[in-house]
């Protein structure tokens, strides 16, 4: 069943619409919904079946060859039935008539604390100088691993796409992802769904299997994951990547695992994970083979070993105790880390557990980069926050605020065309993204979905290079609390950051352990 | 002759990288390797001795060697293996054959909790008991214990087929007692006399999953 959501009201202009003036003539409205808010009758004729099942991503509309179907938010009735709202009221039903709780992909909607409200100080002339954005440069490269491995992975930009496996989304998007990352020097994460060959040339930036038509310049860097389930993981596995990530949680469902359904591993998915097709793909909540910390330092140890002490090892954690988390993977050996916060999740989870389980990503941000402070490895042990992050500002703020850089998840599957129809876990994606049906997939071109990819990043570095450099720096290395303001006492409270007008961090904050 | 690594007081990069070089030579003897934890990860061929007693992690990620423990291995033995052999002549902890994807294990005395969890395609084959929660999630690949199983066997069992000889406190959730066919006795005959083990295969019972959609009770 989809998410019933009741607050959007759909209109088709009949003037405009092809098939009301042609039954039988265009359904493109109905073939996209992923909600099946359209049908078609037996004359062919196009019509609303359920304006209740409406998500508000207006896909139809971007379909319609004739610009006739308005999507408009109704929240004044969402407003006043709170907390009786018509999404409670029928999950409530949904519920009672099968059994079974509601899941969803794409993250937390609605208000967490986020970067809004806080605001960037340009600098004037009581502190040093803006840069010129034209003549002079600015750094915005990140190495990590420097000082532990053979072969660092520098990015060119301070930015990841953290994992997404193959299964959770499509072969294409895969291989999108990592012409993306080919095209801008950085990082694409597999994700625990095992690898595809294609991305090893991919991410390099050969067009070719044999590695000898190089076509997308600088070439980026495969991160490969250890994760619970292990799924396609081999010695090979793991030395094929420039770097391996061991997942200890995620912000789309912290505290649980995953579970890829029999009815969705394909052949194709079932050679890759290496298991036999049809089979439930179960990833534990935690791992079998850890049970305290030194187990952990123990399985970095041999993931170096195996590695030839080549490459970094990573570590990505759910939103939970962000200072004691942090610390306890700087101890098992992390050369960097990443956090997600509650707002981060494109997987699929129990909707409960996506929408109220978790800190917010801005929060998690003072205590990390606190205990990185305390044990005397900021900025040597590399921290990336997910969860949420959109454009360069949230990434200039969350760099300020003491993080090494930034990972873009959700927004790296708008930039490749989504519209944040939260339909992820139904695999009707309409475009194709988080689908496995072949239908779809075709609908999204790899190279063309790469190219996208490509441009937001680099859109999204040009906007933090102007802000880095209209703060007065010239490396991102630079940036400081002190280029931030928090602009309500919610989010000084919550950062730490002085508070505007009053210019001083609030009397009694000190970071939390 | 075998070469001879003797890992006292050294870590485990430091006799990794010995080891390494050593085994592409001959068979490697190696010595007092009880404080290292994930020794002989990764390798493709060859052949490893330890003698004595093993630690945690013995052979993770092995993609084709034979690795030989004289004593006691430590937990989590073949870890995630994909190819080879690995053969313990005394007991081995919790977690045998973790995550394996392929290859064969021999535990000739007893193994712990959680022997065989998430296999996925590995044969194992306990000589001794096990403890509880064996094969938990297993998807793929052959268990044979020859002694007997404590709570839980085969908890989630998804695909794949324990064979055992003795009893077990209790079976877990998914599981079901089929019948030995001959391909299965075959099969057991296979491995007893492959690795020397004394063993009635017709006195074995066979367990499966009892459905294919495990995770709805």
């Amino acid at each position: 069943m989809p998410p019933v959501n009741g607050t959007f009201c759909v209109t088709v202009m009949k003037d405009r619409c092809i098939n009301a003036r042609m039954p039988g003539k265009c359904a493109a409205c109905v073939e996209v919904c992923p909600y099946e808010v359209f049908a078609i009758d037996g004359a062919g004729t196009v019509r609303v079946q359920n304006y209740n099942a409406c998500v508000g991503c207006r896909i139809c509309a971007e379909f319609c060859p004739e610009d006739a179907i308005r999507i408009n938010p109704a929240e004044s009735e969402f407003l006043v039935r709170s907390p009786w709202t018509f999404p409670q009221v029928e999950e409530i039903h949904h519920k009672a008539q099968t059994g079974q709780y509601m899941l969803r992909g794409f993250g937390t909607m609605g208000y967490a604390p986020s970067f809004d409200n806080i605001t960037v100080v340009p600098s004037q002339i009581a502190s040093p100088a803006p840069r010129d954005k034209y003549r002079e440069e600015c750094n915005l490269e990140v190495v990590i691993g420097e000082e532990t491995c053979e072969n660092p992975i520098r990015l060119r930009y301070p930015f990841l796409f953290p994992a997404m496996s193959f299964g959770a989304v499509s072969r294409e998007a895969r291989m999108a992802l990592s012409i993306g990352a080919a095209q801008t020097g950085i990082i694409n994460n597999t994700g625990e769904g095992g690898l595809l060959r294609d991305e090893t040339w991919l991410i390099k930036g050969y067009e070719n299997e044999e590695r000898t038509l190089k076509r997308w310049q600088p070439g980026g860097y495969l991160v490969v994951q250890w994760s619970t389930g292990r799924w396609g993981v081999s010695a090979d596995y793991v030395r094929a990547g420039d770097g391996v990530e061991v997942k200890i949680g995620q912000g789309a469902k912290p505290g649980m695992g995953g579970h890829l359904l029999g009815a969705k591993v394909t052949a194709e998915i079932a050679a890759v994970r290496g298991i036999p097709v049809g089979s439930d793909a179960l990833s534990p909540c935690r791992y079998y083979d850890v049970q305290d910390l030194e187990d952990m330092k123990r399985m970095v140890a041999f993931l170096r070993d195996v590695t030839d002490y080549k490459v970094p090892i990573f570590f990505k954690l759910g939103p939970s105790r962000p200072y004691a988390d942090v610390r306890a993977c700087v101890e098992a050996g992390a050369d960097a880390i990443s956090i997600d916060g509650l707002v981060g999740g494109t997987g699929a989870s129990p909707a409960i557990v996506t929408q109220g389980v978790g800190i917010p990503t801005v929060a998690l941000i003072p205590p990390s980069v606190q205990a990185l402070k305390d044990m005397g490895v900021h900025r040597r042990v590399k921290l990336f926050v997910l969860g949420g992050m959109r454009d360069g500002l949230d990434a200039y703020k969350a760099m300020a605020m003491g993080a090494d850089g930034v990972g873009f998840g959700a927004a790296a599957e708008i930039a490749m065309g989504c519209r944040a129809c939260m339909a992820c876990h139904s695999g009707r994606c309409p475009y194709g993204i988080t689908s496995q049906d072949p239908e779809l997939r075709a609908r999204l071109d790899p190279e063309e979905a790469g190219d996208r990819l490509a441009n937001f990043i680099k859109a999204t570095a040009e906007e933090l290079k102007i802000l880095t450099m209209l703060s007065g720096h010239d490396d991102i290395k630079d940036l400081s609390e002190e280029d931030l303001r928090a602009m309500d006492l919610n989010t000084a409270a919550i950062t730490g950051l002085k508070l505007i007008g009053y210019e001083r961090r609030l009397p009694w904050w000190e970071v939390g352990q | 002759m075998s070469l001879v690594v003797d890992a006292r007081g050294r870590d485990l990069r430091s006799v990794s990288t010995e080891l390494k070089g050593a085994v592409a030579k001959g068979p490697v003897v190696i010595q007092e390797a009880a404080h290292l934890h994930g020794l002989a990860a990764g390798f493709r061929s060859g052949e490893v001795i330890v003698e004595g007693d093993s630690g945690d992690y013995l052979g993770v990620l092995n993609d084709g060697a034979t690795i030989r423990v004289k004593e006691n291995a430590g937990r989590y033995l073949a870890d995630n293996m994909t190819r080879g052999t690995v053969i313990v002549e005394g007991d081995a902890g919790y977690g045998v054959g973790a995550y394996c994807y392929g290859g064969t294990i021999v535990v000739r005395g007893n193994a712990g909790d959680f022997t065989a969890v998430m296999n996925k395609g590995a044969t194992i084959i306990v000589v001794g008991d096990v403890g509880d929660e064996v094969a938990t999630y297993m998807l793929a690949g052959d268990l044979v214990i020859v002694g007997n199983a404590g709570q839980n066997l085969g908890n989630y069992l998804i695909r794949g087929h324990i064979y055992i000889g003795g009893k077990w406190e209790s079976l877990g959730h998914n599981t079901l007692l089929a019948e030995m066919t001959q391909a299965d006795l075959a099969k057991l005959r296979g491995y007893f006399d492959e690795y020397g083990i004394e063993a009635d295969p017709t006195t074995f019972k066979k367990i499966v999953r009892l459905s294919e959609k495990p995770f709805y009770k």
